[in-house]
């Protein structure tokens, strides 16, 4: 066991499961906002339709909107059938990456989160492009335009989770590592350790706020533009 | 043939110092993409919102290769130099 693990360890019988401290504030983060959805849910349900939104209400319908906006530019009037499922990965991305500025550790810093983000975003994809014309048209698409092409086009399509997922992750990771190091800077600097405070904000805002959100837009553009081409008839 | 346990180490963070060079690209992508959008908005103004939501966009993405080489050479330094 490395000096450096931070997280608990959980024996049961003799067998050790290590929990991360990414995994922990993940596991958190579900929990409370899970429990923000149902009481929000209430809310919804108890308040009048022709007044105005407040409090909670409010945020919770400016955060649709722009989910909304986000996927609108691609999904076009197919927005609607996936709003619940992309939107809520899109509030539980945005808040994780931001995670980082409570100097804990953004859950997305962990590789099996995005992984697994980017999978469930594969399938999804091809899923519909089965279910668009059946299993045979799928694979005779594979073969366009040549059959000597298939290959090609089989790797292309395991492309894009490994970008989707290695994106996120490296931007996230930068950000903590540089910001460990400039932490480990400071100490090492201690009688004069506070001149740091003149930039330290300045990263903060860049890595974590700036390319945290950037990195969630990015994910989730991406992801919807792949889907739409599955899901919404083309124009021509 | 056999290798010194630190030779190996030392080569391995000289490899991931050589795999970070490919930075060179990106940042030749990204200074095109952002020098193409400032043509872009002097040329037609109103047109500023959306070609900067899209210039953002695109530089995120040409950032790719960039980071591809910082996990390459982060799996270096920490799966075998330490």
């Amino acid at each position: 066991m490395d000096n450096n693990f931070d997280g608990i360890l959980l024996s049961i019988n003799g067998f050790t499961i290590e929990l991360q401290q990414s995994v922990l504030n993940w596991l958190i983060l579900c929990i409370l906002l899970g429990v923000f959805f149902v009481f929000a849910g209430k809310r919804f349900e108890k308040a009048d339709a022709r007044k105005a939104p407040k409090g909670i209400l409010l945020l919770c319908e400016l955060v649709v909107d722009l989910c909304k906006n986000i996927l609108g530019d691609n999904l076009k009037e197919q927005t609607r059938r996936f709003l619940p499922f992309l939107g809520t990965l899109i509030m539980l991305m945005s808040i994780s990456n931001l995670l980082g500025l409570l100097g804990l550790q953004p859950p997305t810093s962990n590789v099996s989160l995005n992984i697994a983000l980017a999978v469930m975003m594969f399938l999804m994809i091809q899923y519909n492009a089965i279910k668009k014309g059946g299993l045979l048209a799928r694979l005779k698409e594979l073969a366009e335009p040549l059959w000597v092409m298939t290959p090609l086009n089989i790797i292309g399509e395991f492309a894009l989770p490994v970008s989707l997922s290695m994106r996120l992750f490296g931007n996230i990771l930068a950000g903590t590592i540089i910001m460990m190091l400039v932490y480990s800077v400071f100490q090492l600097l201690m009688p004069f350790g506070p001149i740091l405070y003149a930039v330290i904000p300045f990263l903060h805002m860049y890595f974590d706020i700036f390319s945290g959100l950037l990195q969630t837009y990015i994910f989730f553009t991406l992801s919807s533009f792949f889907l739409s081409e599955q899901v919404c008839e083309s124009e021509e | 043939m056999e290798f010194n346990e630190y030779f190996v180490k030392g080569m391995a963070v000289l490899a991931a110092g050589i795999a970070i060079l490919v930075g060179i690209a990106p940042a030749f992508g990204q200074s095109r993409t952002a020098s193409k959008a400032v043509e872009g908005v002097a040329r037609n103004p109103e047109a500023a919102g959306k070609i900067r939501s899209l210039m953002v966009l695109g530089i995120a993405l040409a950032e790719t290769t960039g980071i591809y080489a910082f996990i390459i050479s982060l799996l270096l330094i920490f799966l075998i130099a330490m």
